[in-house]
C-alpha cells in the first residue's frame, strides 16, 4: 500500500482538503487506506487499550533476557511451592515454612518447645540463608535472598520468569504460525483467484475437504503420533489454518482482477507475477491484517490447548498453556501457580481480540472517510 | 426437498470413507508401534502377538480386513488393553460424552440466543453491556482456564459441587454442572455475539419496517419476523460449534475426570493403540458429519430463499 495521498475521484491533488465533504458534511482530506484506518483505530478506546497491552507484552518478551528477573529454569529444591510475596525473601518464607511444620509436629506430640535437633536444623537453615550461593550464568548469586513476587512452581522455579518466558514462546508461536499460514493462504488463494478455471477448482475443492475435517482432532493425532517438538507443532497448526485466508484472498482477487488498474497494468505489459504480487495482493492487505490479528490469539489458544493435553511445548521450556496445565493438579495447595499464568494469558488474548475487532472496524471500507 | 435430503445423506458415506482411509494410513506410517515398550518383548512373543492382530500381513491387506470389519460394525480388539474390544470401550464411554455435549450445546444455544436478542433490543444499555462483556470473556478465556478456575472457586473454596466424577453416583446430577458450563461458555459467547449482530441487522431491514408500518404488535414482529431471519447465521454456526464442542470435550473430560470418549483419544494416540484411535476417530467424525448434515437440512427448511433441486 502506498503512502501517497489517495484523492477522492474527480479532484486534483491540489484540491484535496478544500471543499471536499462526505455525506455527513465532514471535510475530507486525501489519506491512504492505512492512515485512514489508523485514525479511526485511534478513536476506539478498547482497541487502543489492546494495542498498548500487546506492545507491553511484546517488549517484555523481547527484553526478557536482560530483565532483572530470575532464571526460568534454575530449580531450587528448598523453594518449592513458595507463595507470592513482595516483602519477604525466599529464605524467610522457606524458614517460616520449616519452623511452622516443626511447631505442628511438636503440638501433635504435646510439646510446646522444639527439640534440640530441630533447633539445630533451624540454625543450620538460618546459616544457609545467609551464606549459600549458587553459580548461575557464571555469577555467584545468593539464592535465598531472592524475592518471588509471583511465587514459585513445584520445582522451585520463579513463576514470574516462567510466565514471561512462557509468553515469549506463546507469542512467538502465535506470530510464526500466523505468518506461515497467511503466506500459504495468500499464495494459494491468489493463484486460485487469478488463474481460475481448473486450478481454481482443484485448490478450492481441497480447501473444502480440509475445512470439513474436525481439524483439532487431526492436529492432536499428528502431535501424538509424530512426537512433540516445535517444528511439528508449527507444521500441524499451519497445515490447517491457511484455509480461511485462501478463501478470503481468492474472493478479493476475483473481484479485483477485472478492475481498471489491473487492466492498465496488463496493457503496459506487466507480467502475471507482477500483477498478482504488486497490484492484487497489496489491495487485500487490509483484510489480511485484520485476519492475522484475530489469528494470533487463536494460534496461542490452540498451542496452549495442545500443551494442556501434554502435546505442546516440553520441559524445561514452558508456554502459558503448559504452565496452566502443570498447575491444575496443585491448585488446592498452590492456587497462585494457576492464577498468574491464567491471568497473563487471558489479558493478552483479551487485548488481541479487542485490537482485532478494532482493526476490523477501522479497515471496514464502508467507514472510509468517516470520523 | 426429499431428493435433496437423500442426496446429501448418501454423500455422507464417501466423506466418512475418506476420513477412515486417511487416518488409517497416517497412523500406520507413523514411527513406533503398539508393542514398542520400554522393555523389549522377546522376538517370538512379538511375532505371535503380531500374528494375532494380523500385523504380519501387508498393509493393504490389513486395510482391507479392517474395512471389512468396520462394515460389519466391529471396530476390532484393542491393541493395548488386550482383553477387551474397542466396541466395548466406545459403547461404555460414548453416553457420557454425548450427554455432556448435548447439554452444553443446549445451554450455549438457549442462553446465547436469549442474551443476543436482549442485547440487540436493548442496544447500548446496561443489559447489552453486561451480556456482551460476559461474551468477550467467553471468547478470550480458554476452556482449560475456565474449567480449573470454576473448580477452584465452586468445588474447593465453596464446596458446592464435586470436583470430578459423573452422574448416577451419590452426587446425583451435580457432577454434570461444571463440565457442561465450562464447555458451553465459549460457544454461548459466539452465539450471543452472532445473534446480536444479526438481530440488529434484521431490525433495520425493509420488511421489518413494513411490519411496523402495518401496526403489528412488537412481540409478533420479534418472534415471528425478526427471529426467523436472524437465526440463520446461528444455524450455520452450529456445525463449527459442534465440532468445537467435540474437540473441547477432550480437554473438559480430562479436567473433570468425566468417563467419556475424550480420555481415550489422546491416550490411545500416545500408545499407538491403532484400533482404539481409529475407533474414536470414526465415532467422532461420524457424529460431526451427521450433525453437519442435520444443520444443512434445518438451514434448507428455514431459508425459503434457497431452492434445492
Amino acid at each position: 500500500m502506498s503512502n501517497q495521498p489517495v484523492v477522492p475521484s474527480g479532484h486534483d491533488s491540489d484540491d484535496a482538503g478544500q471543499g471536499v465533504v462526505n455525506e455527513f458534511d465532514q471535510p475530507v482530506e486525501g489519506v491512504s487506506l492505512t492512515k485512514d484506518a489508523w485514525r479511526r483505530l485511534k478513536k476506539n478506546k478498547m482497541a487502543m487499550f489492546g494495542l498498548v497491552v500487546v506492545v507491553i507484552y511484546a517488549l517484555l518478551s523481547i527484553t526478557a533476557p536482560i530483565l532483572p528477573i530470575h532464571s526460568f529454569r534454575y530449580q531450587v529444591p528448598e523453594h518449592r511451592d513458595l507463595p507470592p510475596s513482595f516483602t519477604k525473601t525466599a529464605g524467610e518464607l522457606w524458614y517460616e515454612r520449616v519452623e511452622h511444620r516443626m511447631y505442628q509436629l511438636a503440638e501433635r506430640d504435646g510439646r510446646t518447645t522444639l527439640t534440640p535437633e530441630q533447633q539445630d536444623e533451624l540454625a543450620d537453615i538460618r546459616h544457609r540463608i545467609e551464606t549459600e550461593t549458587a553459580m548461575i550464568d557464571g555469577q555467584e548469586v545468593k539464592i535465598h535472598q531472592w524475592r518471588y513476587i509471583l511465587g514459585t512452581d513445584h520445582l522451585g522455579r520463579d513463576m514470574l520468569a516462567r510466565i514471561i518466558y512462557g509468553g515469549q514462546i506463546s507469542i512467538a508461536i502465535g506470530l510464526i504460525g500466523t505468518i506461515t499460514s497467511v503466506l500459504i493462504g495468500i499464495i494459494l488463494g491468489a493463484i486460485a483467484g487469478y488463474v481460475g478455471g481448473k486450478t481454481d477448482y482443484m485448490i478450492m475443492r481441497f480447501v473444502d475437504v480440509m475445512y470439513g475435517l474436525p481439524y483439532m482432532l487431526v492436529v492432536i493425532i499428528l502431535m501424538a503420533i509424530f512426537g512433540r517438538n516445535i517444528f511439528n507443532l508449527f507444521l500441524a497448526l499451519s497445515l490447517v489454518s491457511w484455509l480461511v485466508v485462501a478463501r478470503v484472498v481468492r474472493g478479493q482477487i476475483i473481484s479485483l482482477k477485472n478492475s481498471e488498474f489491473v487492466e492498465a497494468a496488463r496493457s503496459m505489459g506487466a507480467s502475471q507475477r507482477r500483477i498478482i504480487f504488486r497490484h492484487l495482493i497489496p489491495n487485500t492487505a487490509g483484510i489480511i491484517i485484520v485476519f492475522a490479528t484475530l489469528r494470533i490469539p487463536a494460534f496461542i489458544m490452540q498451542e496452549s490447548f495442545l500443551s494442556f493435553l501434554g502435546l505442546g511445548i516440553s520441559a524445561p521450556f514452558a508456554s502459558w498453556g503448559s504452565l496452566v496445565s502443570d498447575a491444575v493438579e496443585r491448585m488446592t495447595g498452590a492456587p497462585w501457580q494457576l492464577f498468574f499464568p491464567a491471568m497473563a494469558m487471558t489479558l493478552f488474548l483479551f487485548a488481541m481480540n479487542f485490537l482485532g475487532d478494532g482493526l476490523r472496524d477501522a479497515f471496514d471500507p464502508h467507514s472510509k472517510n468517516r470520523l | 426437498m426429499t431428493q435433496y435430503i437423500v442426496r446429501r445423506f448418501l454423500g455422507l458415506f464417501p466423506t466418512l470413507f475418506i476420513i477412515i482411509t486417511i487416518s488409517f494410513f497416517i497412523i500406520r506410517v507413523a514411527p513406533g508401534g503398539p508393542f514398542a515398550r520400554e522393555k523389549e518383548l522377546p522376538p517370538q512373543v512379538l511375532e505371535n502377538i503380531e500374528k494375532k492382530y494380523n500385523m504380519d500381513e501387508p498393509l493393504l491387506v490389513q486395510y482391507g480386513m479392517y474395512m471389512y470389519d468396520i462394515i460389519r460394525g466391529d471396530l476390532g480388539p484393542s491393541f493395548r488393553y488386550m482383553d477387551r474390544d474397542v466396541n466395548y470401550y466406545i459403547f461404555n464411554s460414548l453416553p457420557a460424552s454425548m450427554l455432556l455435549g448435548l447439554v452444553s450445546l443446549s445451554i450455549a444455544l438457549v442462553l446465547g440466543i436469549t442474551s443476543g436478542v436482549v442485547s440487540a433490543l436493548r442496544q447500548n444499555r446496561l443489559a447489552d453491556y453486561l451480556s456482551m462483556s460476559v461474551a468477550v470473556i467467553g471468547i478470550s478465556v480458554p476452556l482449560f482456564v475456565i474449567g480449573p478456575v470454576l473448580m477452584y472457586f465452586l468445588s474447593i473454596r465453596l464446596q458446592l459441587l464435586p470436583t470430578s466424577g459423573w452422574i448416577g453416583g451419590r452426587n446425583g446430577l451435580k457432577p454434570l454442572i461444571m463440565p457442561a458450563i465450562t464447555l458451553a461458555f465459549p460457544y454461548f459467547a459466539y452465539i450471543a455475539r452472532l445473534t446480536r449482530a444479526s438481530v440488529i441487522e434484521v431490525l433495520r431491514s425493509d420488511y421489518i419496517r413494513t411490519a411496523r408500518a402495518k401496526g403489528l404488535r412488537e412481540s409478533v414482529i420479534i418472534f415471528k419476523h425478526v427471529l426467523k431471519g436472524a437465526l440463520l447465521p446461528v444455524v450455520s454456526y452450529l456445525g463449527p460449534a459442534f465440532a468445537g464442542i467435540v474437540t473441547g470435550s477432550v480437554v473438559v473430560e480430562q479436567i473433570f475426570r468425566v468417563p467419556g470418549l475424550g480420555r481415550f483419544f489422546v491416550q490411545s494416540a500416545f500408545n499407538r493403540d491403532y484400533t482404539l484411535i481409529m475407533g474414536t476417530v470414526i465415532v467422532f467424525s461420524a457424529i460431526l458429519i451427521v450433525m453437519n448434515f442435520l444443520v444443512d437440512i434445518v438451514y434448507a427448511l428455514l431459508d425459503p430463499r434457497i431452492s434445492y433441486k
